[in-house]
């Protein structure tokens, strides 16, 4: 058995599987038609305010598992699915973040600096086009590397990166967002610091829940679900009703948003983009394949980096990155899509998880059985079948089917949802708010969780209204608790030494690098004044 | 007269009633909340969510389930402790809740506050390397560690993080304890190579039998199933062990037709392999192992009254 048959095997699997039904005598396996709905789903999920792709795998994964089954046949058509789900809703999510400036991912909060202000030049077809296929090219380079990488690559990045180095490297990536975010580095640490605290309540390893002042409500801590559509969403919510009631005290009615001119996306746009894509891409997917980072980061340094080139080389009467350049637009999404297929890699060959999306996809696995994750997977044998590589390769092809259609009515469907811009605010804002609630609701079925995602969202309103960004806030709840659990991992691993970040030198450099970014970007700030 | 014959009457058939309501008549007053003290989607969810939904279809009643985590289940015991007892609101936890964790944390709850309803599914808790380590034996890894090597061993609960302890102890060599997130964050971290060692509850299945993972020494009162050649604690002298279950509670002074009879409905579900509940505890905790009334009684409060004494041997 060499390489190529697997490949082959892998391919047949997903085409010759149980018939779903059969066209002109063709039979139709029944992953590409899960491969398809899933994909269909996924779209309209991130299309939707207030929902992303995990909370859709949420709910599938139990139903797809009780009606598939736990045989090694329900593997493919299960996880086609999910990946269906997951490539369209990294395509779909940019629609509520373009039309409406309010991403339902973190991800997607970068697109809305540029994606929201081009909908209000009237240029909304024309964003989601440039998000469209930003996205979708970065995630087909994420994907081509995935194939070609994924067996030894993972082991590579992991034999370098011991826990005291993951800790150090979860600093850089907090301090990174909190200098680069936000105009100033010190608004951004608040707001660091304000997600760290937030997620510190009622986590930890003590029997106690800290924090918590003794409250049973405080005790679990927050829902991820609850700080983050809070934060993001609801807040944006209320300053966007605030603005439209100014809007109305001044004018006496409120202005609809007329989108006109060429929306099209021409050869010479896609020519002047291609850079930006480029750029973005690599970068989404070398932080793709380092564990458990995730890809907000990726869509933070795909910003920064296309914002750098972008000052340097537009013209005079272009707009500013977070004027609605569609350079931006396109950086973010290329960068964030493409930690997609990256991220695989840390999964198939080790198990590990980097993102939401990812760690359904193992649940999914460990679930039906015949497929585990791990280093076992990538084992090329001569002699006999081994089962789990045929179906690594199977869910390569099933990525890869995701992407043509992706290509081929991605964009279509993507673009349709764009009717929903011509909806007048005042009565798009509340049907957001109820959706985000009914989400929250839904995914933790207590009424205190309504409570915290209002309190995040006022706070957030606030956060916003003094200028200090969200996004921070977000990221550090998400690693918040990754940091301290890989921290204490790392302290006892090393036998109980204080200094376990500063003396090994990666560990080290990346401390450093925390340091000086948040010292270059001050400085940098106030020359700039 | 006639009125009061024809009440005692009623009396009396209510009484005939009362006593027929066995526990196989037994329905729940209303929709049953089920906590669950596991992270959604993991195997010990699954299981509880497909014992439920097996539930629904054979005995018609109504679940509700709801994730309570954290804190090794002392979250989900004080939410569950104050609910009411008529058979409408029950959570699973591992015994070690109502053990080690409710003796170690000061919360004031002691398995007096519960009912104990009954196991599932016991743990296969085995020492896990990775094969490539060359390690056959737990002497190997003595041997190593006398040797010099700082070697890393990961534990998912404070009292296997003492347990440890107390075998490095034993044999004596210094390991340096990690405490990891569910059996599956020392199975990452074991193929990472950011452990050396750890403890495993049966997810170890897969991977020893395909040669990856070797199950070093069985932290049970008995031989591993899959590798009874391994020694159990006992055998490497430590005087305590990592015996557990998962297991159904619900809160103190359930009505005894009730435990019953949510007991023998649980108990017959993951009994039978051909359910998806019992297929799921056959496959991934190596078969059901049911313990009801008095001895699962018995064994919680001896697992409280013994965890003092772990506890104390470990800070030693």
């Amino acid at each position: 058995m060499g390489t190529l048959d697997y490949v082959w095997l892998g391919v047949q699997a997903v085409f010759q599987g149980p018939e779903a039904f059969s066209v002109l005598g063709l039979g139709i396996s029944i992953t590409l038609v899960m491969i398809l709905s899933g994909f269909l789903l996924g779209i309209a999920v991130g299309a939707t305010p207030g929902l992303a792709g995990p909370i859709a795998m949420a709910i599938a994964l139990p139903i797809l598992i009780s009606t598939f089954g736990y045989t090694p046949d329900a593997l493919l058509p299960v996880m086609g699915f999910l990946i269906g789900v997951m490539k369209g809703a990294t395509v779909g999510g940019a629609v509520p973040a373009i039309l409406f400036n309010t991403p339902g991912t973190p991800d997607a909060f970068m697109t809305t600096l540029d994606g929201y202000p081009m909908t209000k030049k009237g240029q909304a077809k024309k964003a989601l086009r440039v998000a469209h296929f930003s996205s979708v090219s970065g995630d087909t380079f994420s994907d081509i590397v995935l194939f070609v990488c994924a067996p030894f690559l993972a082991l590579l990045v992991e034999s370098y990166l011991d826990l005291p180095e993951k800790t150090a490297l979860l600093i850089l990536s907090l301090s990174f967002i909190a200098a680069v975010i936000g105009g100033s580095p010190a608004k951004g640490l608040i707001s660091v610091g304000l997600g760290l605290l937030a997620v510190f309540i009622g986590t930890g390893e003590d029997f106690y829940p800290r924090l918590s002042m003794g409250t049973p409500q405080l005790s679990q801590g927050f829902p991820i679900a609850t700080a983050i559509l809070g934060i993001l969403i609801v807040s944006a919510v209320f300053k966007e009703l605030e603005d439209l009631w100014v809007e109305k005290r001044r004018s006496g009615k409120i202005e609809l948003t007329s989108q006109s001119g060429d929306q099209r996306l021409h050869m010479a746009d896609i020519r002047r983009l291609f850079p930006y894509i480029a750029r973005s891409s690599v970068i989404g997917t070398a932080i793709g394949a380092l564990p458990g980072i995730g890809s907000t980061l990726a869509a933070t340094l795909g910003y920064t980096i296309g914002r750098g080139r972008y000052e340097k080389r537009k013209g005079a009467d272009d707009p500013d990155f977070g004027e609605g350049a569609p350079e931006g637009v396109a950086s973010t999404e290329a960068a964030n899509s493409s930690v997609s297929g990256a991220n695989l890699i840390p999964v198939l060959s080790l198990g590990i998880p980097g993102n939401a999306a990812a760690v359904f996809l193992i649940l999914a696995a460990e679930s039906i059985g015949g497929f585990n994750p791990g280093p076992s997977v990538f084992r090329f044998t001569a002699d006999t079948v081994n089962p789990e590589l045929v179906v690594a390769f199977g869910l390569f092809t099933s990525m890869f089917i995701a992407n043509v259609l992706n290509w081929t009515i991605g964009g279509v469907f993507m673009r349709s949802m764009g009717v929903m811009v011509r909806v007048p605010k005042q009565f798009l804002l509340p049907i957001v708010l109820l959706l985000t609630l009914t989400a929250v609701y839904v995914q933790e079925a207590r009424m205190a969780a309504i409570w915290f995602t209002l309190g995040f969202g006022v706070l957030g309103y606030f956060m916003r209204s003094v200028g200090i960004s969200p996004l921070p806030f977000v990221i550090a709840f998400i690693l918040g608790g990754k940091l301290e659990e890989s921290a204490r991992q790392a302290f006892s691993a090393t036998g109980g030494d204080p200094f376990f970040l500063f003396n090994n030198p990666i560990a080290l450099a990346f401390m450093l690098l925390s340091v000086g970014v948040i010292v270059v970007t001050a400085r940098n700030a106030r020359k700039a004044e | 007269m006639a009125r009061t014959i024809s009440k005692l009457f009623a009396c009396a058939c209510a009484t005939l009633f009362a006593t027929g309501a066995l526990a196989a008549d037994w329905t729940p007053p209303g929709p049953i909340k089920l906590m669950i003290g596991f992270r959604a989607g993991g195997g010990a969810d699954t299981q509880a969510r497909l014992i439920a939904e097996a539930l629904e279809e054979n005995k018609g009643w109504k679940f509700i389930p709801e994730q309570v985590t954290g804190k090794g289940g002392i979250n989900l015991a004080a939410a569950l402790k104050d609910q009411p007892n008529d058979g409408t609101a029950i959570g699973m936890v591992v015994t070690e809740t109502l053990g080690y964790n409710m003796a170690a944390s000061n919360s004031g709850l002691t398995p007096q506050d519960f009912t104990g309803l009954t196991t599932t599914a016991g743990f296969q808790m085995g020492v896990v390397a990775l094969s490539s380590k060359g390690w056959k034996s737990f002497d190997d890894v003595v041997a190593a560690a006398k040797g010099g090597a700082e070697l890393r061993f990961g534990a998912m609960s404070p009292r296997l993080a003492d347990l440890a302890y107390l075998v490095g102890k034993a044999q004596g060599v210094d390991f340096n304890i990690v405490s990891v997130r569910g059996g599956k964050g020392v199975m990452d971290g074991v193929n990472a190579g950011d452990l050396d060692l750890g403890f495993m509850a049966g997810i170890q299945a897969k991977g020893v039998a395909a040669g990856d993972l070797v199950n070093l020494a069985s932290a049970l009162s008995t031989p591993l199933v899959q590798t009874p050649d391994a020694p159990t604690f006992k055998d490497l002298g430590v005087e305590f062990n990592a015996d557990g279950y998962f297991v159904f509670i619900g809160p103190a002074g359930m009505p005894a037709e009730a435990r019953d009879a949510l007991a023998s409905a649980i108990a017959e579900i993951v009994a039978d392999e051909n359910s998806k509940a019992g297929g799921i505890v056959k496959k991934a905790f190596g078969g059901a192992a049911t313990i009801s009334g008095d001895e699962l009684t018995a064994l919680l409060d001896g697992d409280f009254a013994n965890a003092g004494k772990l506890l104390e041997a470990a800070s030693e």
